[in-house]
């Protein structure tokens, strides 16, 4: 679970990584991308405004133009110079629809107004734009913008000469929604026409909506170039003076020139989203390439925790974590190693149950091929104590368990002393066999020497235990025939048993021998003719056994200068 | 220059001499006015006129004067005429010219015309009249009609000759087409005596001339090359 958490917490730091870098990136290109749709747009408005002034130029050239040749018609000089003024009115609305003015005014040389097609009742009123007179007094092209009424227009004012100056003769074209909205149409742009009145910026003509236009109005910077907020967003504007008074007012809104960056948006952002799908699962690979020989090493851990010393972690990895793996396999080899020998040292342990230390080691140090199941001959031994079942009713355990003590102290170095195997203890019982699992040339004379050893060796023991009062005795029995040999019992427990006739047929000799007596089968006896002194006992009935069996009682061994058993002794 | 002093000064004593011989008046003075700019250029084509409220009216002369057009242009620019001269307007030129006049001292009109018009036109009154011509918005011509017989033009050097003065007490104006301010207002007064000319100094500020430019292309208001 903790590896798991150590995986998600990669994940989780590579992905954070990875938005913060693409969030970072974003906000690079986003601002980038604004940057550059401002300067596009400023770069748009310069030159919209250089191109629309030109045109607002010849524009006003045209007016002019158109103005001067309406001043230059004969009857209008006629009815002026003649101060018809019914007549002037009449032509002045005549030549206003020639030219589609909104508005032509004639202006006697001191600044009055003698004729106006928009208000004929302005009559004798005073110019509303003498400063324009003034100016046509030394110029040619006299126009401007002014406002009039409140409303816009593109005034010229040219001279009405016959031949010298006898009226002025103004022509205004309406600057109003229309207007704007036609130069839109050129330009592309938003476009206002905004005066200055007293302080107060008024916008007279515009393409922008109403709540626009009053924001425009309110927010109008003083200088030539500017931001404005607008319900759409901000709007880029460019300034530029068309009269003495009133500005025209370019704008476009930034939101239109982040268009391109708008739709291309959704692109970027499954880009980013794709990005970020390869990333998650960039990360769970890499995560998992981290985590997985750490993991694998804690299996490994978990492993030798539950005692498998076997199996190494396999980390093909030529890093910090490879090497760890690496030390980790040197430990299994180190703690395999260890076991070996405790196993050794206890199935050595185990062998010496039954074998000498010799052989025990022998077995050990070898393979334990010798102790896989066989038949072979055997010579097998079993003794007893005499009168042992009264005793041990009788007496209280400590001195039950100390007259085994010392019995089995006085018999058991015997067993291995004579190379025989020690098949079982069963309290005061024992069983010996010789022969097996390492074949000696002798196992008979064997048998016979170490139980005569033996039946000597008790003798001290049994006088004592026979002072104290408890009359007990040895007795043996031997036999040799064929066996089946082997490993019995179940792991932790296993015993080396011999099953087979002989064992039974040595069981019965031990029980039928008296105190003090070795019997022996005939079998036996053949072999060792010539080694012992014994005596025959008639055939005696055994459980088991459908004939009664010749047996011989050994009572010693006969002197003889054979040194093995001298050398055996002290081996 | 000291031919132009010496014609002068033959005139003079011719003029001298014709005043002498005069049977009417034994002896009369003259006015030598100079006119010039307020920067003090000599003004020509400047009227300065001497009246006195004891002079007799100008007296027309027999022959019509003329103003003609030629090269489309009022020939000459000023004309000075006492009042009730004819003046014929003989048309020079290949095309025909449209003369008129909206001006109050003589208002008239000689509808496009080819030649030498039948009838002249009589400036009957006084005053400044300012003749154009429709088809040629630059052609502007003035014809000065003096209420005295006293008056006389500048030339290019700004000076004026007015003579055959009786001695005594008289007004002397200036007039230019393109004089700032009023004409009346110029007024001197000079005690005319017989020999020893008066001498006036007159300095008027000019407007720029204001008329259509001839070329299409010209300059606002360009003097026509005459």
């Amino acid at each position: 679970m903790r590896f798991g958490s150590f995986r998600s917490r990669l994940v989780v730091v590579f992905l954070g990584v990875f938005v913060v870098i693409q969030a970072a990136g974003y906000v690079v290109v986003a601002a980038f991308v604004r940057a550059n749709a401002r300067h596009a747009v400023e770069d748009e408005l310069r030159l919209a405004s250089t191109l629309f002034v030109r045109q607002l130029e010849v524009r006003d050239h045209e007016l002019v133009t158109a103005t001067r040749l309406l001043s230059g018609d004969f009857a209008l000089k006629t009815a002026t110079a003649t101060a018809d003024y019914a007549t002037t009115a009449s032509v002045l609305e005549n030549h206003r629809r020639r030219v589609d003015a909104d508005l032509l005014m004639l202006v006697s040389l001191d600044g009055v107004i003698v004729a106006d097609t928009h208000r004929p009742e302005r009559r004798a009123a005073p110019f509303p734009a003498p400063r324009l007179i003034e100016k046509a007094e030394t110029e040619r092209d006299v126009s401007d913008v002014v406002v009039i009424d409140g409303r816009l227009y593109r005034l010229a004012v040219v001279p009405l000469l016959a031949p010298e100056p006898i009226a002025w003769l103004g022509a205004g074209f309406a600057i109003d929604d229309p207007t704007a909205a036609e130069l839109r149409r050129l330009s592309g742009l938003h476009v206002s026409f905004v005066s200055r009145q007293d302080g107060r910026a008024v916008v007279h003509a515009s393409t922008l909506a109403e709540p626009d236009r009053e924001a425009l109005a309110r927010q109008l910077p003083s200088r030539t170039a500017g931001v404005m907020h607008a319900r759409g967003g901000e709007h880029l504007l460019r300034l530029e003076l068309v009269g003495r008074d009133v500005l025209v007012v370019l704008q476009r809104p930034l939101a239109e020139a982040l268009a391109p960056f708008d739709r291309l948006l959704p692109i970027l952002l499954a880009v980013a989203g794709t990005g970020l799908v390869l990333a998650l699962l960039g990360a769970v690979l890499v995560a998992r390439r981290v985590s997985e020989p750490v993991l694998t090493l804690a299996a490994g851990a978990r492993r030798v925790a539950a005692g498998d010393f076997t199996t190494p972690v396999r980390i093909e990895q030529r890093d910090e974590l490879g090497e760890l793996a690496t030390t980790f396999n040197e430990m299994l080899g180190g703690l395999r190693e260890h076991e070996r020998v405790r196993d050794e040292l206890e199935r050595t342990a185990r062998l010496k149950r039954f074998f000498s230390p010799q052989l025990a080691d022998l077995l050990s140090a070898g393979d334990e091929s010798l102790l896989a199941s066989h038949r072979r001959e055997i010579t097998v031994v079993f003794c007893d104590l005499r009168g042992f079942t009264a005793f041990a009713e009788a007496a209280d355990p400590e001195e039950v368990m100390q007259l085994l003590h010392e019995y089995h102290d006085a018999i058991g170095p015997l067993v291995f002393v004579h190379d025989g195997t020690l098949e079982r203890f069963t309290g005061d019982g024992l069983m010996v066999f010789f022969n097996d699992p390492v074949p000696c040339p002798d196992p008979a004379a064997r048998a016979v020497r170490m139980t005569v050893a033996m039946r000597d060796a008790v003798q001290p023991l049994l006088r004592h235990w026979r002072r104290r009062g408890y009359a007990l005795g040895f007795g043996a029995g031997i036999a040799t025939g064929v066996a089946t040999i082997g490993r019995i019992g179940f792991e932790g427990r296993l015993d080396y048993a011999a099953i087979g006739t002989v064992s039974n047929l040595s069981a019965r000799l031990c029980q039928e021998a008296r105190d003090g007596q070795i019997l022996v089968s005939q079998q036996v006896h053949a072999e060792i003719e010539s080694l012992v002194d014994a005596t025959p006992v008639g055939p005696v009935p055994l459980r088991g056994f459908a004939r009664p069996v010749v047996v011989y009682d050994v009572r010693g061994l006969r002197a003889e200068p054979g040194p093995p058993a001298a050398q055996r002794a002290t081996g | 220059m000291r031919r132009r002093l010496a014609g002068a000064a033959l005139v003079a004593i011719l003029t001298a001499a014709v005043v002498r011989l005069s049977p009417a008046q034994t002896a009369t003075g003259r006015v030598d006015a100079v006119v010039s700019d307020d920067r003090g250029k000599p003004v020509a084509d400047a009227v300065v006129s001497v009246t006195s409220p004891v002079a007799p009216p100008a007296a027309p002369p027999a022959a019509p004067a003329v103003m003609d057009q030629q090269n489309k242009e009022f020939v000459p620019h000023v004309l000075t005429v006492a009042v009730g001269t004819p003046v014929a307007f003989p048309n020079r030129d290949n095309i025909r010219h449209h003369v008129y006049s909206f001006s109050s001292a003589k208002r008239f009109e000689l509808p496009l015309y080819i030649g030498t018009p039948a009838a002249p036109v009589v400036f009957d009154r006084p005053g400044v009249v300012v003749l154009g011509c429709n088809i040629h918005d630059w052609m502007v011509g003035y014809v000065y009609v003096a209420g005295t017989p006293y008056f006389a033009k500048t030339g290019l050097d700004g000076r004026a000759r007015v003579g055959a003065l009786p001695p005594g007490t008289y007004e002397a104006r200036v007039w230019h087409p393109r004089m700032k301010g009023d004409p009346e207002k110029t007024s001197q007064p000079i005690a005319v005596t017989a020999g020893e000319p008066d001498h006036l100094t007159f300095v008027v500020g000019l407007k720029p001339e204001q008329r259509a430019p001839r070329r299409p292309d010209g300059p606002t208001y360009d003097r026509p090359q005459s």
